[in-house]
């Protein structure tokens, strides 16, 4: 029963970070290191909660939201690729204002201070007949599958190709790896790059819109918990390859699905709620020690 | 489009320039260059560096725009705004450091730009790796050369990389290749092959283009011989009409053709065998594309000059960082004077009595930005008479720097000049005056010519002969193997992070050293 309770919430808490990172590697396959995930992420939140109250479509919201992040991956990327910002500086800068934004609009328009609660805000479905719950151990997990965590792992399973295969996909690789070499070869590397940080908009913003549609259908100010930061550290760990990032994602799932039944078991929730950001931090230092190791044997 | 291709079939001049101007402010890069290359000839542009060669080929290449004067390509008078359009036009450059990306396997590199696609669907089209190997395939077998194009990039030995980018340009279409310095990062076996393979080309009706500095290659290889001095031609002429020397006074202007002796310099002995630096099994891991040391052995003694021969990439960069404490070694010993010095940082190392002339002037030896002064005083500002207590001394640093640029015969406008503003001779004087000052028992040189000219380089050569003299131990790294037999007294060759040889220079060739520097080099990186 908890193994089942377990595994679902895993996959649920895997989806958002598991559509950043996807995103993310992308970008920084291109050559652009995004740290402003989080602020797409939160943007995709608060869009999806606000079409889908507005039009009782989860569908419309969705792609609303994914738009929107795309918008502003686009915003920040012309003002790293045209203005030549700094993209961490930018980044940052990024974060904070999209917070404080918000923050604005909440209080401004919706009156609220924090959360934003809308009337008949559609939710995900749950797609599969009720029936499948009773398969043993993955039954939970399956009967909550809603249309972004397949639409994430879906991804997983394509982008290798696409990157590996496609003309968009070698000029994204050649422009991280040798922008000089993009341009000199006639490539448009700085459009290349835009295109790169809009598909990483693209996909925060549907996993913002999957943390406030999967299941609470409300927006507030701290929902995406630095899920972009978590995101960002899932695709360093990965080395920016797919399929390994988004087994770091599952494992990044898998530590908040359990943080929270500790905490029901009476644990200090705050200490408990570090678990997963603890755990970004000495994946950080794995990967840059094997990085490390790498150069010294090659 | 029939008039154009008959104007290609019989045009007199392939690629050439009329009456090329440009300024960069008040440098005069570019002064009325005319230029005229035959089809299917190799033409050799030389000229000290900064005589305007880099200039006149990114205006060639589209990169920059002339004040005046045109471009002719097929006797045709024509603009390029940007690099893409010389490239559809057929001219094709392949750049001292080279264009390919690491990360990518050679095919990728290959196809680049042009990619053959199975499915077009725009930007999502599927690639058709089957044909791009074809194609590369079938250009390689051209060239002559096996090429492994699975391999990344980043760790195909550079003379295969040359060929790859050529074989590019050649997929491209080009019929008008420039090659700017390719012989600098070959063993001399490579340049050989690289020889013919453009000798192949130039018979199968390719243009070419060939900047060097090097006057013996220029004669071996090219037709006819363009010399460029300060921003204008000097001297054109067919290569069977002329002779090196006469090349050179054109290169270096006057009639002072022995700036540069060739041959050997006077050996001093004031050594008595005493050993300055020894290093023992030296093992430490490498930087990216080279090789980590196995093992090395080497030592130096005093009053002599040690050359350290290898092709770039074989492990020289990582032993000269190990020597001079800006990498660790993980086994081993480096031991100056007998005292071990395996783990002491980099400033101990000086203090002790280790001076080092960074290959990377613009990054390690110098900081490019700070004033000359500064420059020249640094590492002997805080002790005496400079360093006063917790103060400068502005008026001694003044003085100190003035007599150190004096005794290096350095140019420079006024002290306070960026170090950026002096020539590439006069940067690498004022190093050496930095770290001869504090009278140290070792240098480690690393490629003290590159970059600079040919004034510059002979009088690189008597300061580090002077050094030697007055008993002073080097071990001197460099790729010009010619600088390597006129200073040295032994010369030590390395390969694939190993010593695989030593020579004394008397009654040694170069193609001898040579054939060691390739022997093992890259066969197993």
């Amino acid at each position: 029963m908890i193994v089942e309770q377990i595994i679902a919430a895993s996959i649920v808490m895997t989806t958002p970070i598991l559509l950043a990172a996807m995103g993310g590697l992308v970008n920084r396959q291109a050559g652009i290191v995004n740290i402003a995930l989080d602020a797409k992420m939160l943007t995709g939140a608060f869009v999806a909660v606000v079409v889908s109250s507005a039009t009782g479509s989860w569908l419309v919201a969705v792609i609303a939201a994914a738009l929107a992040g795309a918008l502003v991956g686009l915003l920040f990327s012309l003002v790293i690729t045209r203005a030549n910002a700094n993209m961490i500086v930018a980044g940052l800068g990024l974060n904070v204002f999209v917070t404080g934004f918000l923050g604005f609009i909440l209080t401004w328009v919706y009156k609220s201070s924090g959360t934003l609660r809308l009337p008949d805000v559609q939710l995900l479905p749950h797609f599969l007949p009720e029936a499948v719950s009773g398969i043993p151990i993955i039954g939970r997990a399956l009967a909550e599958l809603e249309p972004l965590t397949v639409f994430a792992w879906a991804t997983v399973i394509v982008l290798p190709f696409l990157l590996a295969s496609t003309r968009i996909g070698l000029w994204v690789r050649v422009t991280g790896n040798a922008p000089q070499v993009a341009r000199s070869m006639g490539l448009p590397q700085k459009s290349i790059q835009d295109f790169s940080t809009s598909f990483a908009g693209f996909y925060s913003g549907l996993g913002g819109a999957h943390l406030s549609l999967a299941s609470i259908g409300l927006f507030n100010e701290g929902l995406t918990a630095g899920r972009g930061f978590i995101a960002l550290a899932a695709f360093y760990f990965g080395r920016d390859r797919p399929v390994a990032t988004a087994m770091v994602c599952l494992l990044f799932g898998f530590l908040e699905a359990t943080q929270i039944r500790m905490q029901t078991a009476g644990l200090p929730p705050k200490l408990i709620g570090t678990i997963p950001y603890l755990m970004v931090l000495v994946a950080l230092c794995i990967a840059g020690w094997r990085a490390s190791r790498r150069k010294a044997l090659s | 489009m029939a008039e154009a291709a008959t104007a290609r079939a019989d045009a007199t001049v392939r690629l050439g320039a009329r009456n090329i101007s440009k300024s960069y402010g008040p440098v005069r890069a570019n002064r009325d260059i005319s230029l005229s290359v035959a089809p299917g000839e190799i033409h050799a542009i030389v000229g000290e560096n900064g005589a305007g060669k880099s200039t006149l080929m990114r205006i060639l290449q589209g990169m920059e725009h002339p004040d005046s004067g045109a471009i002719i390509v097929d006797d045709q008078d024509v603009r390029f705004s940007q690099p893409q359009q010389a490239l559809e036009t057929g001219i094709g450059m392949v750049h001292q450091e080279f264009m390919l990306a690491p990360d990518l396997t050679l095919l990728e590199n290959l196809v680049l730009g042009d990619e053959p696609v199975s499915l077009a669907a725009g930007p999502l089209s599927r690639i058709d790796w089957a044909q791009a190997l074809q194609s590369g395939e079938e250009l390689a077998k051209k060239t002559g050369v096996a090429v492994d194009w699975r391999r990344r990039a980043g760790g195909t030995p550079v003379h295969i990389q040359q060929i790859v980018e050529i074989i590019r340009l050649l997929r491209r279409g080009t019929r008008i290749l420039i090659l700017d310095e390719p012989t600098a990062v070959l063993a001399p076996q490579q340049v050989e092959d690289l020889f013919v393979l453009l000798r192949n080309l130039r018979d199968a009706g390719t243009t070419i283009l060939f900047i060097s500095h090097k006057l013996k290659e220029v004669v071996a290889l090219a037709d006819r011989v363009t010399v460029i001095r300060r921003g204008e031609v000097s001297y054109s002429a067919n290569v069977a009409e002329t002779d090196s020397d006469t090349i050179a006074r054109y290169i270096v202007g006057g009639n002072d053709t022995s700036l540069i002796e060739t041959g050997r310099a006077s050996r001093s002995r004031t050594g008595d065998g005493e050993v300055v630096l020894n290093v023992a099994r030296l093992e430490a891991p490498s930087l990216e594309k080279s090789h980590p040391l196995h093992g090395v052995s080497l030592s130096v003694g005093k009053g002599e000059i040690v050359g350290l021969a290898a092709v770039s990439g074989n492990g020289q960069d990582e032993l000269v960082e190990c020597l001079v404490g800006l990498r660790s070694a993980s086994k081993g010993r480096v031991e100056l004077m007998g005292g071990d010095v395996t783990h002491a940082t980099n400033g101990e190392r000086r203090r002790k009595g280790i001076a080092y002339i960074s290959a990377d002037r613009r990054h390690e030896g110098l900081a490019t930005l700070a004033p000359v002064e500064d420059n020249v005083v640094a590492g002997s500002h805080d002790r005496p008479p400079i360093g006063q207590g917790m103060l400068l001394s502005l008026k001694q640093k003044r003085r100190v720097a003035t007599e150190r640029l004096a005794s290096v015969d350095v140019r420079y406008g006024n002290l306070g000049d960026p170090v950026s503003s002096l020539s590439g001779g006069n940067q690498q004087r004022l190093v050496f005056a930095r770290e001869i000052a504090s009278e140290p028992k070792v240098m480690v040189v690393s490629q003290p010519t590159r970059g600079v000219d040919l004034n510059g380089i002979a009088a690189i050569h008597k300061l580090l002969l002077q050094f030697r003299d007055d008993g002073g131990s080097v071990l001197l790294v460099s790729e010009e193997l010619e600088e390597l037999l006129y200073l040295c007294d032994r010369i030590v060759v390395m390969a694939a992070g190993r010593i695989v040889g030593e020579a004394p220079v008397e009654g040694t060739d170069i193609a001898e050293i040579g054939r060691m520097m390739v022997m093992q080099g890259h066969a197993d990186g």
